[in-house]
């Protein structure tokens, strides 16, 4: 490749940088930065310039209103990464104590005390057996055995740290004098771990999780990446993504590239034992060679170009220390290059093994804390790149020592401003053998190796988060390439073009300097899809946004050319292992611009995207039909049985003695039969229900099915909505098969025939208990995870236990329980003053009539509670937010 | 309260940067510009203390927004930058600049000039770094369009002097043009960075008024300077020079060896070895193929035809006098690990072979005597060729036949 005539002026500085300013954010408008000369006509012997940035660019315009999924979400819920709250400490107390201070204040005894919970045989395993026998934590007082001497009751304990949880924040936390009686006691011998540097462990990750939260470089690089179809062959490319709950699935999917891309087959699929952070790939000799980076693995696959070809695992590496760059050699099958956050780079050949290049603990050009470090390939197959947060290198692996030369610093000889970091370098060599692009947090720089040090082209890129996804896609030779950056936070996509080299016609024929063209443009991120979908109800939409707002994880690109048609497709993949994508068109430069939707805001809810064209079959654009069946796989995907909600527990023990209950004149039959019906329910921790005598024998549970005859279709169509299925209710509506909806009506009148004879009372009733039924299964959907559980059930539908009948109506006879709640029954019987109230609001929860109407199940448990002292039980039974995952 | 009023108005005045900066982002100028006229009230109440302020803002956007607008006009943008230029005291110089490249890249070069002559005389308080800097730049610029007045001058004074006639103001006109650009010029380029353009216009003065000794100074300092970065067009346009000036072959070499030392990639690799190789020296054939062996490393010259019969021809010149084997063989030592796999693999075989005969047949003869009549290159074309009755592929392969004794020397 020719190296430019002339190249752009420019001043070249040493030293560190001097312009002192932070993110500007419009710094990257309304400049040329320089002119040359070497237009494209000469007129009237007059020069022509051209500008470094502002050259016209191609035109492309978004094909759909909307990002697109490609793929159906994987079953099983996402597990999102620690947010803010997960990991701060939150509480009255705290909030007064800082106010004024800037700093957060991490939650460092939560995630200790998660921990111990997390993990008691890590944490006490041997003095945990060992004293196994002498804590006693029953309720009933120690019985005077042999054992009575070397056993504790530790029940008063557990309380007490119970109580703490409830009062969490209170001011008056002193109170608990007890258990700091008991942890000085025991402080020094009872941890498995010394405790000392458990904490400074612990204290380790948090801070390292809390700094992950503002810029996590372990995602540089990006995970998803797209193997081409062969030239001339089948529009069949592939797709190397990573899923599963943790992200540790790699799979190789087979995309048709249609209108929109289409999943052909079922993906090959590999299990790892890490998460995927990276995937990296590239093409040799007509082969793919996929890099696949976790922390501590690193492994590489070769895919043969033919379609079909099943992906061949070569090859895996562990490192002792994370590994923080993994890129694939465009010029040598099967030879890698790896960097770890030791500051080690080595050169991986799967024939020959690993090569250690350099050694260095410390950052090149001035220091800096950051251990990240990136290497990749040169236009020479055996000189490397490295980078850290200081500058590039270029080692030649032949004598690393020795042989090497600066390709960029941050500092006044690339005119950067103070405090600005590499956040990835990329080799560019299919557009230029001898290119390199350098993005920070503030710019983009483009570097040639011909000419070290100084950028042939530097642009603010103005993002709202660093890049770290970087994708080329290389047009003819002498043409426009295209280069898209992408963020991981915000999920911002940025679209840039530009020369490699333009023909200067002055400077007699030969190349000239690279330049920025045309404007970049944003592209669609998953997240903004949200405001094109049909309305949602609150707590889908909430899941919907938390699911598509996940931070980007990687992105690829592919550039489709059908005669005079030419479109690129843009994957991006989310956190969530969602891919998406959006297709753009291009449009001919001088084609004048029609007033697009794009100058109009679209309302939420009324996008182009679900709106009817003409033109379709079905009714709906693809588009559309991709989301609804997107939309469908990821609400079912989400609501898989719960696995660990169990009824809230209370425990009655302590509420009355034996002798309590114990009555001094003899009891009537009544009350005897009602102390039996209440000790009965006591032992089997179920519900009790509303009184009544057993002579009024329980109407047969009616089928729900069947009672769907009566129901008008706003209930009908509350009740799908409240399952979630409202949209399958409004198909099944409006369906047009008229066969289907005859057959359907006969069906009904045959049932409401059947059900007319038993209808009664009742029946109003049962449509609220299959709401119940039915928010159950929702309930495992993830943002409910933060609510207690449901109220129990205690018996399964249509099969009562016998002795508990399920009774729907409300009590007949009130009487029973108001003579047992009246305060002088309750005196007679000898309980507490104090306990009365306790009691007869206790009685008086499930003396209530019907059921209450559905409401979301956060607000039920609370019902349930027991006011006052007790609270604290019904919360500790309360499942926990499911936590993030943390180091250990 | 005021501190109120204050917060809100920030507030809307970020949430309106916002909006603007979503619409330039997404390419809809009109909506940009709605978004920015409400914008300009920023200026009325600035608190900002951002490097960045308002007005600057305001000069980027909207400069955009007129580079892009449907509606917009040269008028209008000059309007625009004059408003500009005033609006913010510090940025007066910046603001030219950019108003000057502008004008010149639409072929506005009188206008440009005039801006550039006002710039030049703005003055205001004392200057910082940065507008030292872009002063300097002005300057150089204006030089710049004073050279191309002169070499215009040039033109017409030359096809009048074919006809025997000389003007005398116009002779003038242009001496007083060169007289304007070289100091400007001259200025500039002692600075370290890259005046590509402006040394070449600077040179190409001196070289016309016959003062060779400044532009081989000025060359000199461009390329051996170490305050400069290393720019491989410095070098080339020291060569350049030196061959217009008729120089020895040894003061050329000279030159091209530094820049094979910096760039061993450079396209001129090739003029320095048909160069080297013709010559009668030994240590300079040597380095000849040195030379073209450390070119053909690099993927961009991997499918050049020129080179490969450079370093062919080299090679063959050598296994025939049986002389120098040696030098392969060094050469050869630190690419026998990755050049068959980066050079001669037997994909680039068929694909060389499809794309390109020539640099297939040069490949083959390279690939036949380095690695032997039996490796996958040499045996896939060779094949290819007598298969498709070229004569010059049948004499290839009795050529390394032949000689195959030699791959054992050099691989052993």
């Amino acid at each position: 490749m020719e190296f430019p005539a002339a190249l752009f002026s420019s001043y070249f500085g040493v030293g560190p940088p001097r312009e002192e300013s932070g993110p500007a954010p419009v710094a990257g408008w309304g400049e040329h930065g320089q002119v040359l000369e070497g237009g494209p006509a000469r007129r009237q012997a007059q020069p022509a310039f051209v500008p470094r940035r502002g050259a016209t660019g191609e035109k492309w315009e978004a094909a759909d209103a909307a990002a697109v999924p490609v793929l159906l979400p994987s079953a099983g819920c996402w597990i999102p990464s620690p947010a803010p709250q997960d990991i701060l400490y939150r509480s009255g107390l705290s909030r007064k104590l800082r106010a004024g201070k800037s700093g957060a204040t991490l939650d460092f005894t939560r995630q200790l005390g998660h921990f111990f919970v997390d993990h008691p045989e890590d944490a006490f395993g041997s003095l945990g057996r060992l004293l196994h026998n002498n804590f006693y934590l029953g309720n009933s007082k120690l019985k005077v055995t042999v054992s009575r001497n070397s056993t504790i009751r530790m029940t008063a304990l557990v309380e007490d740290i119970d109580r703490l949880e409830a009062q969490r924040g209170c001011p008056r936390q002193h109170l608990a004098s007890r258990l700091r009686w008991f942890s000085h006691l025991c402080r020094d011998w009872l941890f498995e771990v010394p405790l000392g540097l458990l904490a400074d462990s612990l204290h380790e990750e948090l801070m390292q999780q809390w700094s992950n939260l503002f810029f996590d470089d372990s995602l540089t690089g990006g995970a998803l990446a797209w193997l081409p179809p062969e030239d001339g062959g089948t529009p069949v490319g592939r797709l190397v993504h990573p899923g599963g709950q943790a992200m540790n699935h790699l799979y190789f999917q087979d995309v048709v590239l249609e209108e929109l891309p289409r999943a052909q087959g079922s993906p090959a699929q590999f299990e790892l034992s890490g998460r995927i952070r990276q995937v990296a790939a590239a093409r040799v000799d007509g082969e793919d060679f996929v890099g696949v980076r976790s922390d501590y693995h690193c492994g590489v696959w070769r895919v043969p170009g033919r379609p079909g070809a099943a992906p061949a695992p070569l090859q895996v590496i562990r490192t002792n220390v994370p590994a923080s760059c993994l890129t694939v050699s465009p010029h040598l099958s099967g030879e890698l290059s790896v960097c770890t956050q030791s500051g080690t780079v080595y050169l991986w050949s799967v024939e020959t093994g690993l090569q250690q290049l350099r050694r260095d603990p410390q950052t090149m050009f001035f220091r800096d804390h950051s251990p990240w470090r990136w290497s990749d390939f040169t236009a020479h197959p055996r000189v490397l790149s490295y980078a850290d947060r200081t500058g590039l290198q270029c080692l030649d692996a032949r004598a690393p020592k020795k042989c090497h030369f600066d390709l960029f610093k941050v500092g006044e000889e690339a005119g950067c401003q103070q405090g600005e970091r590499v956040v990835l370098p990329m080799y560019l060599g299919r557009a230029h053998p001898s290119q390199y692009l350098v993005t920070t947090q503030f710019a983009v720089y483009m570097l040639d190796e011909r000419l070290p040090l100084v950028p042939i082209l530097k642009w603010t890129h103005m993002m709202k988060a660093p890049p770290l996804f970087a994708h080329l896609m290389p047009g003819n030779p002498g043409k426009r390439h295209r280069v898209l950056l992408g963020a991981s936070r915000t999920q911002e996509m940025l679209l840039l073009q530009y020369w490699a080299s333009f023909w200067g016609v002055s400077s007699g024929g030969s190349q000239s300097a690279c330049q920025l063209a045309g404007t970049p443009q944003k592209l669609q991120s998953i997240a903004g899809c949200l405001q094109h979908l049909p309305t949602q109800l609150p707590h889908h939409h909430h899941l919907l946004q938390q699911r598509l707002a996940a931070p980007a994880a990687g992105l690829a690109a592919t550039l489709q050319e059908d005669g005079p048609h030419k479109s690129m497709l843009v994957f991006q993949l989310s956190e969530a292992g969602d891919v998406f994508c959006q297709r753009l068109t291009h449009k001919a430069a001088q084609h004048p611009a029609p007033p697009s939707r794009d100058e109009a805001t679209t309302a939420p809810g009324s996008s182009p995207l679900f709106e009817a064209p003409a033109s379709s079959p079905q009714g709906l654009g693809t588009a559309a039909l991709r989301y609804r069946r997107w939309l469908r796989a990821l609400s079912r995907a989400c609501r898989e049985p719960p696995q660990n909600t169990w009824p809230p527990s209370l425990s009655q023990r302590r509420l009355f003695t034996r002798r309590d209950l114990e009555g001094l004149a003899g009891p009537s039959s009544l009350q005897r039969q009602v102390r039996q019906r209440l000790r009965q329910a006591m032992q089997e921790g179920s519900r009790i229900q509303p009184w009544e005598p057993l002579a009024l024998q329980p109407a047969p549970l009616p089928q729900t099915l069947e009672l769907a005859g009566g129901p008008d279709p706003l209930s009908t169509r509350l009740t799908a909505a409240w399952a979630g299925d409202w949209e399958q209710w409004w198909e099944e509506r409006t369906s047009f098969s008229v066969a289907q909806r005859q057959r359907a009506l006969r069906e009904r009148r045959r049932r409401q025939k059947r059900a007319r004879g038993r209808r009664s009372l009742s029946a109003s009733f049962t449509s609220s208990l299959t709401y119940q039924s039915e928010l159950s299964e929702l309930s495992d959907t993830g943002p409910l995870l933060l609510s207690p559980s449901r109220p129990p059930i205690p018996s399964h539908e249509g099969s009562p236990p016998a002795g508990s009948p399920l009774v729907h109506s409300p009590p007949t006879s009130p009487a029973p329980d108001e003579a047992l709640l009246s305060s002088q029954s309750l005196r007679c019987r000898g309980i507490p003053k104090e306990r009365r109230k306790t009691l007869r609001d206790y009685l008086s929860v499930w003396a209530e009539g019907p059921p209450e109407p559905p409401e979301p199940p956060g607000s039920q448990a609370s019902q349930l509670c027991i006011p006052s002292s007790q609270s604290q039980l019904s919360s500790a039974s309360q499942p926990r937010r499911k936590r993030p995952r943390m180091g250990f | 309260s005021s501190h109120e009023y204050k917060l809100n108005f920030k507030k809307s005045k970020e949430a309106c940067l916002i909006y603007i900066q979503d619409a330039l982002l997404q390419k809809q100028w009109k909506r940009a510009a709605e978004f920015l006229t409400c914008y300009v009230e920023s200026l009325e109440k600035d608190y900002s203390r951002e490097h960045i302020g308002p007005s600057e803002m305001i000069w980027r956007i909207g400069t955009e927004i007129l580079w892009h607008h449907s509606q917009s006009n040269m008028k209008e943008f000059n309007c625009f930058m004059e408003q500009m230029k005033t609006l913010g005291v510090k940025r007066y110089l910046k603001v030219c600049l950019e108003h000057v490249f502008h004008l010149l890249c639409n072929g506005q070069i009188d206008e440009a000039y005039q801006n550039l002559s006002l710039a030049e005389s703005w003055r205001f308080g004392e200057q910082t770094a940065i507008q030292d800097k872009e002063m300097k730049l002005i300057q150089a610029y204006r030089g710049l369009l004073d050279y191309y007045s002169w070499s215009k001058q040039k033109n017409i004074l030359l096809e009048h002097g074919e006809d025997g006639f000389s003007d005398l103001a116009v002779e003038q006109e242009m001496h007083s043009y060169f007289r304007k650009a070289a100091v400007n010029l001259k200025e500039i380029i002692k600075i370290p960075g890259v005046w590509d353009i402006f040394v070449k216009c600077y040179v190409d003065l001196l070289e016309f008024y016959g003062d060779h000794n400044e532009a081989r100074q000025v060359l000199n300092e461009y390329a051996y300077n170490s305050k400069f970065p290393a720019n491989p067009n410095a070098h080339v346009y020291l060569y350049q020079f030196l061959k217009r000036q008729g120089e020895s072959k040894k003061s050329l070499i000279s030159a091209l060896k530094i820049l094979h030392d910096i760039v061993p990639s450079h396209e001129l690799m090739i003029d320095f070895n048909t160069m080297l190789q013709k010559s009668k020296k030994r240590k300079k054939r040597r380095l000849g193929l040195e030379v073209i062996f450390a070119a053909l490393d690099y993927a961009g010259w991997k499918e050049n035809a020129k080179a490969w019969s450079c370093l062919a021809r080299q090679v063959k010149q050598i296994v025939i006098s049986e002389k120098h084997l040696d030098w392969i063989k060094q050469e050869w030592n630190s690419r026998k690990d990755w050049w068959p796999a980066f050079h001669f693999s037997r994909y680039l075989a068929k694909r060389n072979w499809q794309e390109n005969k020539n640099l297939s047949y040069e490949k083959a003869l390279v690939a036949g005597i380095l690695l032997g009549k039996d490796c996958k290159y040499f045996k896939y074309v060779s094949h290819q060729g007598c298969k498709a009755q070229l004569k010059r592929f049948r004499m290839l392969k009795k050529f390394v036949n032949r000689h195959n004794p030699v791959y054992l020397r050099i691989s052993g």
